[in-house]
């Protein structure tokens, strides 16, 4: 039996974190192939639903990355995104997910070794942990 | 000139970075424009870097877009292959002659396939990689360029007729002829670039002798991932790879014995790039630069300087190598040099001489049929205070063509000289251009999706990882998928005319590339979907090159799954996407600029001149900013009778208000339409403008060193200058002390102008009194470009220059009422004293502190120096990411008088492709309420950045599209779910994330 | 080797020299038994690699036998085969085996003695020659086999195809080239095409550095460099690892 391959969903903000993982491309910073990105104008616009739904459909963890505190293209967005987290990180510990499993970071656009870091650790983390077991789906609404 | 009729458009010569960058302004602003180009495709030396400085972004991917955008732009005639024969007319009507050589290949036929150069038996020398890998007699450049027409080249070919026989769309034609053309135009912009200095000419580096020895243009071609060696740094003696190699600075470059004694500008950066790079590339390999003066002087340089020292580990030796020599066993090289006045020699694999800029081989012959004056050098004569005028009227000059440059100054001119040369024409704005068709859009509302997937071999950035065609294979498979296909280069122009094709063909509703990065490339492909007869917004990308193929490149079966999954997430969302429409605007035509200096004046009368009105906000009591200080130039003109008259035609000029005193209390609104409120000499103004220009200059250092301030003797280089012209004094024994506060701790970057302004003064000192003593204390001369004239002027006068290391600075005293500066010499490693009459400081030049303020009320940023932080540092030099703000002169970073003024004029430019439209349209990727779920809680209200949103008369939540940026922060922030925002809705981005773990179909 | 029996192939056009080895036989002229005859409509059609083909499968000597120039059923075909046979004659010398193994003749359908004296002539040749397998049998069969490749690269084909057109004739831009110029274009394309099969058939047990691959084939590594490069570029090497400071390639094999 293979190794067993975590899978990890990151949403990006356009301006910065995005960018910073394009640079670690064009850097060709190397890292594990686990994660697939998913891009959002804003940090701002990531809905604690989305997280709850991607551990639902299986993920094994979740990172969210925006701009710095202060670099946001949107002035502000990231404030409400920290808030925003911060609660649901709670809750998602509550309702028994490893914190290790949802992580919240600031990456800039020239931080593509910071990008390719967050992932190599938030891999070897989550591998560390095993696979998510996973979530009842309580209401699906699609 | 006024008799005659003008006429709309202009021509530009040369399509390098410059070319295609004035080209697509003008075109922009509503002028026809003739893009005539020497060589068989657009794109110039550009095309031929791996990575640009100080960003170290992919030159290809960067110029890319730009190429295509200048491919296709209906005002823009591409005549490659072609030269100016002849010159007639006046400015405002010029008849040009055009010598058209045959490409033997027709344009209109050709589709850039290829098979005729590969059925072509012969194999000659291919030019863009420097003879390191081999082409066909029929070839083109680079798989990107632009015309995608092949070309014979008929000194290669043999005449087989092969080519012929091969070629399905019957485009060779071996009989084209030489072709005249007349083309009428307006103005001319010279955009020739250079050539490269011929290393031969330095018999002792040994290049064409040793193999080892390579230009710092070949080495670049070995560090490109489309390169020979396909980006792996080999040496060409036995392919091996290199441990350590030597750079070696200025060949061809300040250097009196082969004539070319000025600086070529661009050469230490380029160098510590390719070091960089190679090191990136090479495990364990030791690069070392030999250099004379590192000339790190542009934005953000320095840091990348000292980057290069400490992470990377770059050595530096000062020192001018005497000579190679080759061990023949091992064709090791012995570089023999002197440091510290030793003589000493070190062995390398492989030395990179760092070849100069030469003037283009074309100069002399263009100069003759176009009369216009070249300097000594063979570069287009300027002057300070007109640096994009040639000596004849209507033509203009930009780039590395008026002095060697790098790639964001000669974007800069670029844009600038198409404001010089527009404003010759203003007049005819409109008259000849195409206009832009409106293409019907397809009602795709009651179709189910037909989705079309275009997947990117991008040459060998994702082919060579990722298993492409497995991946069309799998796209194939996926639900509502109509059509897969794999493209070598998705973005390349023929490409694109396919993807069109097929839309039709396939009667596709959807499309999706999967290549690169939406950041660049996504308005290109949205573009091209619209020509197709799709609303733009029924486009969606994968990336899998920058987070996949590039970050996953020894993983080539989990990276052909990772694109595979980011396919199959693209083709969950592409499913659901809907067409937008954009809310258009009108556009008020006016200017607001703020900052009466040099560049601010430029700006305004630049506007005044394509006829748009100009607000000039000035802070002070007078206009001229810190050019009111200047007293010499350095050349024949004087800086305060430029000034005088400059001032004289912006207050005279009567669609220019200047408001001195003045503050600006509030900037609100947005592209077309802000809205500001002015306080001036105690009265308060609201203006409406279009456009906002940032010119607010630097300020000079207030040094806390050395003494300043302690004693009258001690003085700034501004202070000196104004006392010099006042004749207040005359001194014998100065000693001048470069880099006070800059490069240090306080001001971590190079100031750029300081060691010129040093030694314009020092020579000055000399004309007052040609016995004084003038001693400059340095750390590296930095007079890059032809300002190396003056550092020779300034040694032939007997200008002591004294070198010292950052860790020993000199030591200014006061004793017994004389002054005393004690300086430590490396090479002697002794102190040596001076009594000086007066110790001159050249201060740094400082970021206004005012800048954070106004950088938070426009939203714009600033860089981690505290200057104003451009859109992209290498193409966009003067735009900000926010649309319709501009920057200009020293609020971008340190400059000369000439910079500034092309920053300025560049910025008309810019400005004009926003300001001559007729409508603007808004963002497509907005917020929209529903306004039967909202229940008026006005959560989103707080939320929004920008004020966007506001409730209706029905206490519902309403959206104004013109204001809002489309961030989404509102749809988070609703409880209801009432509020969408456009291409990123909740129902999208949750099947996205479904579709990351499984297939789904709708 | 008193009791070597040469085997030798001898290519005849089917309306002069195939005519005139039946008029041999009806005139029962005798000639030693080692040759095989295959017919061809003409000589033109002969094409290098069946020569090279052959040889490298340990066939002695080839004869190539076709009409008097000026007599070619097909007009020219016979002059073509003329310049095709100069250049397999320089593949072979490349290979290390004498180029007397392959002659070409003119024998007309009424020339039955010619044929007949020729097959003599050429079989006591080929006996003293002595047999093609004679020594290192691996060596050259594999240099013949290179040989032939050369032979079938497209651009060779082309020339070959090409050369009477481009001397005698004049190009599509109505220019004739010099036999001279002509010459050294081929002769520099076929050293470049035979270096290069050459350092397929090197590479393609395990991967080799270009260092290894020049020193086997007694060449500078500069020169071999750049044709390895080249092979890479075309997809017919492989980077393999590295060893040491040396990347080691490997010849990509064509799975078909």
């Amino acid at each position: 039996m293979p190794e067993y391959e975590p899978k990890i969903l990151a949403f990006l903000c356009n301006w910065c974190s995005y960018a910073g993982a394009d640079l670690a491309g064009v850097s060709r910073f190397q890292y594990p192939p686990n994660v697939r990105i998913v891009r959002v104008m804003c940090s701002g616009r990531i809905s604690p639903r989305f997280v709850l739904k991607s551990f639902q459909e299986g993920a094994d963890g979740v990172l969210i990355a925006g701009c710095h505190p202060g670099d946001c293209h949107y002035s502000k967005g990231n404030y409400y995104t920290r808030r925003r987290l911060t609660v649901l990180g709670k809750l998602l510990e509550h309702v028994g997910v490893d914190p290790r499993r949802f992580k919240v970071k600031w990456i800039s656009a020239s931080e593509g070794g910071k990008f390719a870091d967050v992932i190599k650790e938030m891999t070897e983390n989550v591998k560390g942990l095993g696979p998510q077991r996973s979530f009842k789906r309580v209401d699906d609404d699609e | 000139m006024s008799e005659e009729k003008k006429v709309g458009a202009v021509l530009v010569v040369g399509g390098g970075i410059a070319g295609m960058q004035s080209s697509l302004d003008l075109a922009e602003s509503g002028f026809k424009v003739y893009l005539l180009e020497r060589s068989p495709c657009i794109g110039g030396v550009m095309a031929q870097l791996d990575k640009t400085f100080p960003t170290n972004d992919c030159a290809m991917c960067i110029m890319a877009p730009k190429l295509v955008a200048t491919g296709r732009h209906p005002n823009i005639e591409l005549i490659t292959n072609t030269e100016i024969e002849n010159l007639e007319g006046e400015p405002g009507n010029f008849k040009v002659t055009l010598a058209k050589h045959p490409r033997r290949v027709s344009a209109e036929k050709c589709t850039g396939c290829g098979v005729c150069a590969q059925e072509c038996p012969v194999e000659a020398v291919n030019e863009f990689n420097e003879d390191l890998l081999p082409r066909s007699a029929v070839h083109i450049n680079y798989p990107q360029a632009v015309p995608l027409t092949f070309i014979i080249d008929k000194t290669a070919c043999i005449g087989c007729g092969i080519c012929e026989k091969m070629c399905k769309a019957n485009a060779i034609e071996y009989d084209q002829a030489e072709e005249e053309q007349d083309i009428y135009v307006g103005s001319i912009i010279l955009a020739l670039g250079f050539d490269e200095f011929n290393p031969e000419i330095k018999k002792e580096y040994g290049y064409g002798i040793y193999p080892n020895v390579v230009s710092s243009i070949e080495f670049e071609r070995l560090l490109s991932a489309t390169g020979p060696t396909g980006g792996m740094v080999l040496r060409p003696s036995d392919y091996d790879i290199p441990k350590k190699v030597a750079f070696i600075q200025c060949v061809g470059s300040r250097d009196q014995q082969c004539d070319k004694s000025y600086c070529s500008a661009v050469c230490c950066m380029y160098s510590i790039k390719e070091a960089i790079i190679a090191k990136e590339h090479t495990e364990g390999l030791d690069c070392h630069i030999f250099y004379m003066d590192i000339r790190t002087y542009g934005k953000e340089f320095e840091d990348y300087y000292n980057r290069a020292q400490d992470e990377y580990k770059i050595g530096f030796t000062r020192s001018r190598p005497a000579s190679i020599r080759e061990d023949p066993k091992t064709r090791n090289l012995i570089i023999s040099y002197i440091e510290n006045s030793e003589p000493k020699e070190e062995e390398f694999d492989m030395v990179i001489l760092s070849v100069g800029i030469d003037a283009p081989k074309d100069a002399v012959r263009l100069s003759e049929k176009l009369g216009i004056e070249l300097n000594e050098h063979n570069f287009a004569a300027t002057k300070k205070f007109f640096p994009l005028s040639t000596s004849k009227e209507g033509i203009f000059v930009c780039g590395a063509f008026s002095s060697p440059k790098d790639i964001p100054d000669t974007v800069a001119q670029a844009s600038a000289a198409a404001s010089k040369a527009s404003a010759m024409v203003s007049t005819e704005r409109g008259t000849m251009i195409t206009k832009r068709e409106i293409i019907p859009e397809k009602d795709v509302r009651l179709e189910g999706p037909r989705i079309g997937v275009f997947i990117c071999h991008c040459g060998i950035n994702i082919g060579g990882v990722v298993r492409v065609p497995e991946v069309v294979e799998y796209a194939r498979t996926l639900p509502n998928v109509a059509y897969a296909e794999h493209n070598l280069y998705t973005c390349s122009q023929d490409t694109q005319e396919k993807i069109k094709e097929k839309v039709k063909e396939q009667n596709l509703n959807r499309v999706i590339v999967a290549s690169c990065t939406p950041r660049t490339h996504e308005p290109l492909f949205q573009a091209t979907v619209s020509e197709a007869g799709l609303n733009p917004y029924l486009f969606e990308m994968a990336n899998i090159r920058d987070q996949c193929s590039w970050v996953h490149m020894h993983e080539p079966d989990s990276a052909t799954e990772k694109a595979k999954d980011l396919v199959r997430m693209a083709v969950a969302k592409a499913r659901l996407l809907e067409p937008l429409k954009m809310a258009t605007l009108g556009i008020n035509r006016s200017a607001l600029v703020i900052g009466g200096g040099i560049s601010g004046m430029t700006a305004a009368l630049g506007f005044a001149k394509q006829g748009y009105k100009a607000y000039l906000v000035e802070k002070t009591l007078e206009l001229g900013g810190n050019l009111r200080h200047l007293r010499y130039s350095g050349t024949q003109e004087d800086p305060q009778k430029e000034l005088a008259s400059l001032i004289k035609l912006v207050e005279e000029n009567e669609n220019i208000e200047i408001f001195k005193s003045a503050e600006i209390l509030s900037i609100e609104g947005y592209v077309g339409n802000f809205k500001s409120r002015i306080l001036s000499e105690n009265m308060e103004h609201e203006i409406e403008h279009g456009v906002v220009v940032v010119a607010t200059g630097a300020l000079e250092y207030e040094p806390t060193e050395y003494m300043y301030g302690k004693d009258g003797r001690i003085i700034t280089q501004l202070e000196l200058e104004q006392l010099l012209a006042e004749d207040k004094i005359n001194p014998k024994n100065v000693i001048m002390i470069q880099c006070v506060g800059s490069r240090g701790e306080k001001v971590p970057y190079c100031s750029r102008i300081c060691c010129t302004t040093a030694i314009k003064n020092a020579l000055q000192i000399k004309e007052h009194e040609p016995d004084a003593k003038v001693y400059v204390l340095y750390r590296d001369i930095r007079t890059y470009g032809f300002r190396e004239d003056f550092y020779d002027k300034a040694l032939e006068e007997g200008i002591t220059f004294l070198r010292f290391d950052v860790d020993s600075k000199p030591k200014v005293e006061v004793a017994s009422g004389r002054l005393k500066v004690t300086v430590k010499e490396p090479l002697i490693d002794e102190n040596i004293d001076f009594n000086p009459d007066f110790v001159v400081l050249s201060v740094a030049q400082v970021p206004d502190p005012n800048n954070e303020d106004l950088s938070k009320s426009l939203k714009v940023p600033l860089s981690k120096d505290g200057f104003f932080l451009e859109a992209h540092m290498k193409l966009r030099p003067v735009d900000f990411a926010t649309e319709g703000v501009f920057l200009c002169g020293s609020a971008h970073s340190p400059k000369f008088i000439d910079e500034s003024i092309s920053q300025a004029e560049a910025v008309v430019s810019r400005a004009c492709t926003i300001l001559s439209k007729d409508y603007l349209e808004a963002e497509g990727v907005i917020s929209i309420v529903n306004s039967d779920i909202c229940s008026g809680c006005e959560t989103c209200i707080l939320v929004c950045p920008f004020d966007a949103i506001d409730k209706d008369d029905k206490g519902k939540a309403k959206v104004n599209e013109l204001l809002c940026k489309g961030c989404g922060a509102c749809v988070a922030a609703c409880r209801a779910g009432a509020i969408q925002q456009r291409c990123f809705t909740d129902e999208q981005i949750l099947s996205v994330i479904r579709s990351a773990f499984q297939e789904v179909s709708t | 080797m008193p009791d070597f029996e040469p085997r030798i192939l001898a290519f005849a056009c089917n309306w002069c020299s195939y005519a005139g080895a039946d008029l041999a036989g009806i005139s029962r002229m005798q000639y030693p038994p080692n040759l095989r005859i295959i017919r061809v409509m003409c000589s033109g059609r002969v094409d290098p690699v069946f020569i090279l083909d052959a040889l490298s499968k340990g066939v002695d000597g080839v004869l190539v036998l076709g009409c008097h120039p000026g007599d070619c059923h097909y007009i020219s075909g016979n002059l073509m085969t003329e310049r095709k046979m100069r250049w397999t004659k320089e593949l072979i010398e490349k290979t290390g085996v004498d180029p007397r193994r392959l002659r070409l003749e003119w024998i007309s359908a009424s020339e039955g003695e010619r044929f007949a004296n020729t097959a003599k002539e050429f079989t006591d040749l080929i006996k003293k020659l002595g047999s093609i397998q004679k020594e290192e049998k691996e060596k050259i069969f594999s240099e013949l086999k290179a040989a032939e490749k050369v032979a079938d690269e497209s651009r060779v084909r082309i020339l070959m195809g090409k050369e009477r057109e481009l001397v005698e004739e004049g190009n599509v831009y109505g220019d004739k080239s010099t036999q001279e110029d002509f010459d050294r274009l081929m002769k520099d394309i076929l050293d470049d095409e035979h270096v290069r099969e050459k350092i397929l058939q090197i590479a393609k047990e395990k991967p080799l550095s270009v260092k290894e691959i020049s020193k086997r084939m007694n060449m500078p590594s500069q020169e071999i460099g750049k044709h390895v490069m080249w092979l890479r570029h075309k997809g017919k090497i492989a980077l393999h690892g590295i060893k040491k400071r040396s990347p080691l390639y490997k010849t990509v094999e064509v799975p078909y």
